[in-house]
């Protein structure tokens, strides 16, 4: 019951997160309601007994990629031209493929959701996950340093290169 | 169920973000709605799935893949975020006044 009221909660607290990234049209509020968004998935993981995923979601994208944004929103111009959701026919359009997709996500997966359990019937701590990243996904974990590492030196250069001009 | 309901939702929603904002911030942002949505997907599968007979290897597996999707996402919005600030230095932050690519 307390597992499911938690589940629960944190649906609540993610949907309204997404919610508000898709329907604000001031900034601050999109990157508060991304932020709720990304502390709710954080959420998830520790509910689903991944600690270390959950830590490297707060450690990575509320306390890395959203300061990212913040200081990208300091130089961003309001956008005071937004139209009002679902008020032109483009929007009402996608809305309609979107529900769909969704009607379409749901038909394809559901042999799925009789296979797996609400609670996790396994847990992973951050032990295991070491033992797999300098395991068997070795190269993988080498792969994404040096994307990392290659994403950061492009950012610099795309977003320097105006200095020279 | 009530998870593929969840995750579905989630994705449906960051594609509607993705198709309708012209904002490039919220653009973004709708981005990684949709990663987030996949993330707890595979987590979750990854602890919950009795079936397939998962295990705490398993378990662990899922991790990694789950923390790849973290770092590309993660990847994906440096890059983005540059580019704003580029297209912020020339007026332009909505996705329907950047007509023109060189090359």
């Amino acid at each position: 019951m307390t597992a499911q009221l938690t589940w629960l909660a944190l649906a609540a607290v993610t949907l309204a997160g997404a919610a508000g990234v898709i329907s604000t049209r001031e900034i601050m509020r999109l990157v508060i309601a991304l932020g709720t968004f990304l502390l709710g998935v954080a959420g998830f993981f520790a509910f689903y007994a991944l600690p270390f995923l959950a830590v490297a979601q707060v450690f990575v994208y509320v306390g890395g990629v959203l300061v990212l944004f913040l200081f990208a929103i300091m130089a961003h111009k309001p956008d005071d031209e937004g139209r009002r959701l679902l008020s032109a026919r483009f929007d009402a359009g996608v809305a309609v493929t979107c529900a769909g997709l969704f009607i379409l996500l749901i038909v394809t997966l559901q042999p799925l959701a009789g296979l797996a359990t609400l609670a996790p019937v396994v847990s992973s701590g951050p032990e295991a996950a070491a033992a797999v990243l300098l395991g068997p996904q070795l190269p993988l974990f080498e792969l994404l340093g040096a994307l990392l590492l290659a994403a950061l030196v492009a950012g610099i250069a795309i977003a320097g290169k105006g200095d020279d001009e | 169920m009530s998870l593929l309901l969840l995750t579905s939702a989630l994705f449906c929603l960051g594609l509607y973000g993705v198709l309708t904002r012209h904002d490039l911030v919220a653009l973004l942002a709708s981005v990684e709605v949709m990663l987030g949505a996949g993330t707890i997907q595979l987590a979750a599968f990854s602890t919950t799935l009795i079936a397939t007979g998962t295990s705490a290897a398993s378990a662990a597996s899922g991790q990694g893949y789950t923390l790849a999707i973290l770092v590309l996402a993660a990847a994906e919005a440096a890059i983005g975020l540059a580019l704003l600030v580029v297209l912020v230095r020339s007026g332009r932050t909505r996705t329907d006044q950047i007509e023109e690519v060189r090359g």
